[in-house]
């Protein structure tokens, strides 16, 4: 047959021909190819975390890695080790590896302003993740708003307290941005309650210890209290224990935590009446989904208030649907949706039988 | 038994002349307001001229700073923060500086929390923080001394790495409890002194004995004054720094232990604020950061001025922002108003 034609074309002609035959193919698979690599190209976002400092980070840390890997995108991290200073030239490797998503925890309101922007003048997706930057300048803020969750809370308090008698407050972080928003919410409230008298016994910095010696000191002052109000866990935890420790029966209600399991398990072993909002690190999941829905050129919210979401609402009595005994105190409300049993095991989560 | 100190007679006349004051000589017989009048004397009693003024002053303004559980929870606080002051004057007498007393608390606890996560290991986790603080001081007195790293970035860089260390160990999430069999400790006690408070005086009072009575503790005072000089008295400085460093170590660790059991609940930065605390209470006592100067009265008097401070501040309930403020402007009067003392006595010497 080829001889055939060899004869009939001559063997020039067929030469050219199968030259033909060849360069369309060629070029055929090579748009092909090209096409099918398109569709299968994994997207890269940069997680640029506060750094595994706290439980609260660690746990951000692993619902944004898993979310990441479900979502089957590449997720480099950059870890800002819990120092603004620290997380400032982190965020600058992050942006120039040229990610298709940048997702930041930031820690510094003024320092992580300006790489935000640059990030946002190079045509990346930029979402913020749990905190502001100075800027608006940005994709998409995922963020708790306890300015307006720690409403409802102190009117829940302010209705168990009848609005009146004797309210004990501790403080969070003065200066600190979370701390500002909380006591916006709550003097908001407690300025239509001229009857709730406020024993402000000092700041806890955060730091439960402190909260702990502070509201001993004011329980031994000897006055009555019908009410507590602690801006954060740490707070609210070491309210909690002072009221314990101190043997007052019935202890009063306390709101204000950011709900974990801990203080849950403090309210509920000592039945203290108590509403918590959600400050979950579990939020990453949706921190990592909204970048990727950016990168993937969709359209997405230039604001996810967290508070507003059902999953991640205030907590209201009775607490024990919140609960998880087989859980470590430091585990937060939420973390045990997104990670599995042995993925809490491995974060220390689990309590050994 | 209360050797003197070879040499030392000799080569530091002036300086060691109180401490060895009562022990060795018989002091000349003078009436107490001929020993007030006596520099070093009046020096020392402002720290406790200080918190009595406090004390009239709040039965004026604060009459329930004297309920019987007001003083029962001070005390629980003064104890802790008196155990580490006392660890830091030692570090402080010998010129030193520790800044990983808040670190060595924070693994205490840490310590504590782990080991009892699973089963009471109560007494064999006391033991490793014991140890672990016994570590800590040895490492820090042997930077100091042996490699003459400055006291200040030794024991920064010691805070850093037991921070790291216990990250690293625990991933951030310490995830223990604290056991019960360990709360009495600060909540039970003698009547409404706590066990922890006297557990604090007792160590005061060894503390005190080996400071004025024996020659260890001149040897500190001549090591901080001059170390160049007790040197040359055959003293070795670096044993009596790194005696002191751990002492200080292990003192911060038992105050971990003792905050722990008060606290009750697993704060993995237990110890965020006893570095400078601790610090501010040796300053507020009489103690020099220039060394060999000051003793364990002044520091527990500093302390429970600091914890007295906050207790009025949190029974006044003044508003959060101008608490702080109250609490700076008082700590630097006080602090002022001794250091003119300080000067005038100095001045008057010559």
């Amino acid at each position: 047959m080829f001889n055939g034609l060899r004869s009939i074309l001559g063997r020039r002609r067929l030469l050219i021909l199968g030259g033909a035959v060849a360069a369309t193919a060629t070029v055929l698979l090579a748009v092909v190819g090209v096409s099918s690599g398109a569709k299968e190209k994994t997207l890269t976002v940069a997680f640029v975390s506060q750094g595994t400092s706290n439980s609260w980070a660690a746990q951000l840390d692993a619902v944004a890695r898993k979310t990441a890997k479900r979502l089957g995108v590449k997720l480099v991290y950059f870890n800002g080790q819990g120092d603004a200073t620290k997380q400032l030239p982190e965020l600058q490797r992050a942006i120039a590896q040229r990610p298709d998503a940048l997702v930041v925890v930031p820690l510094g309101q003024a320092a992580d302003t300006g790489p935000v922007e640059r990030a946002m003048s190079q045509k990346m997706k930029v979402v913020l993740c749990d905190s502001k930057v100075n800027t608006n300048n940005y994709t998409s803020l995922v963020n708790p708003d306890p300015a307006t969750a720690t409403v409802p809370l102190t009117k829940w308090l302010t209705k168990k307290m009848a609005h009146k008698g004797n309210l004990l407050y501790i403080g969070g972080l003065p200066g600190n941005g979370t701390t500002i928003l909380y006591d916006q919410g709550f003097f908001k409230v407690m300025k239509q309650n001229p009857k709730v008298h406020m024993t402000k016994a000092g700041n806890s910095n955060y730091s439960i210890s402190t909260a702990k010696q502070l509201a001993a000191t004011a329980i031994a002052s000897g006055k009555k209290f019908d009410g507590a109000w602690g801006v954060g866990g740490e707070a609210v935890t070491g309210i909690m224990q002072a009221f314990i420790d101190a043997k007052v029966k019935p202890i009063p209600p306390i709101a204000g935590a950011a709900a974990t399991n801990g203080t849950l398990r403090l309210a509920v072993q000592n039945h203290i009446q108590s509403a918590m909002l959600q400050f979950p690190p579990a939020d990453s999941k949706v921190c990592i989904e909204t970048a990727v829905k950016a990168a993937k050129g969709k359209k997405v919210p230039k604001y996810i208030n967290i508070s507003l979401l059902p999953q991640y609402g205030n907590l209201y009595p009775p607490l024990k649907r919140y609960y998880k005994p087989q859980y470590s105190d430091d585990m937060y409300v939420g973390t045990d949706k997104v990670l599995n049993r042995s993925e809490l095991a491995a974060l220390n989560l689990v309590k050994k039988k | 038994m209360f050797g003197r100190v070879r040499g030392l007679d000799v080569a530091e006349d002036a300086a060691t002349t109180d401490t060895r004051r009562g022990v060795e000589g018989a002091p000349p017989a003078r009436s107490p307001f001929e020993r007030l009048r006596e520099h070093r004397a009046r020096v020392y009693a402002f720290p406790l001229v200080l918190p009595s003024l406090v004390a009239v002053l709040l039965v004026v303004f604060e009459p329930g700073f004297y309920r019987t559980a007001n003083l029962h929870v001070l005390m629980q606080q003064w104890s802790v923060l008196g155990l580490v002051a006392l660890g830091q004057l030692l570090v402080l007498l010998v010129a030193g500086i520790d800044l990983s007393v808040g670190a060595v608390m924070d693994a205490s606890l840490i310590i504590i929390a782990l080991m009892n996560r699973n089963g009471d290991h109560l007494l064999a986790s006391l033991v490793l923080c014991i140890c672990f603080g016994a570590g800590v001081g040895l490492v820090n007195g042997l930077l100091v001394s042996l490699r003459d790293v400055p006291p200040f970035a030794a024991t920064l860089g010691t805070l850093a790495c037991i921070e790291g260390g216990i990250l690293v160990y625990t991933k951030g999430i310490p995830a223990g409890n604290i056991p019960d069999s360990l709360r009495p400790v600060a909540l039970s006690g003698v009547g409404i002194v706590p066990y922890s408070l006297i557990i604090c005086l007792v160590i005061a009072a060894v503390l005190m004995f080996v400071l004025q009575r024996t020659t260890y503790g001149r040897k500190i005072y001549a090591v901080g004054r001059s170390p160049e000089v007790a040197h040359r008295a055959a003293i070795s400085t670096t044993q009596v720094r790194v005696a002191a460093y751990v002492m200080c170590s292990v003192l911060a660790a038992l105050a971990g232990i003792v905050l722990s059991a008060y606290v009750g609940y697993v704060d993995p930065k237990i110890g965020g604020n006893y570095n400078l605390e601790s610090i501010a209470a040796c300053v507020l006592g009489g103690v020099a950061f220039t060394g060999g100067e000051g003793g364990v009265i002044g520091v527990l008097a500093g302390a429970l001025f600091l914890r007295v401070l906050v207790n009025v501040l949190t029974l006044s309930s003044l508003n959060v922002f101008t608490q702080l403020i109250v609490q700076g402007a008082v700590m630097l009067v006080a602090v002022a108003a001794f250091q003119v003392i300080k000067r005038r006595t100095a001045l008057e010497r010559w």
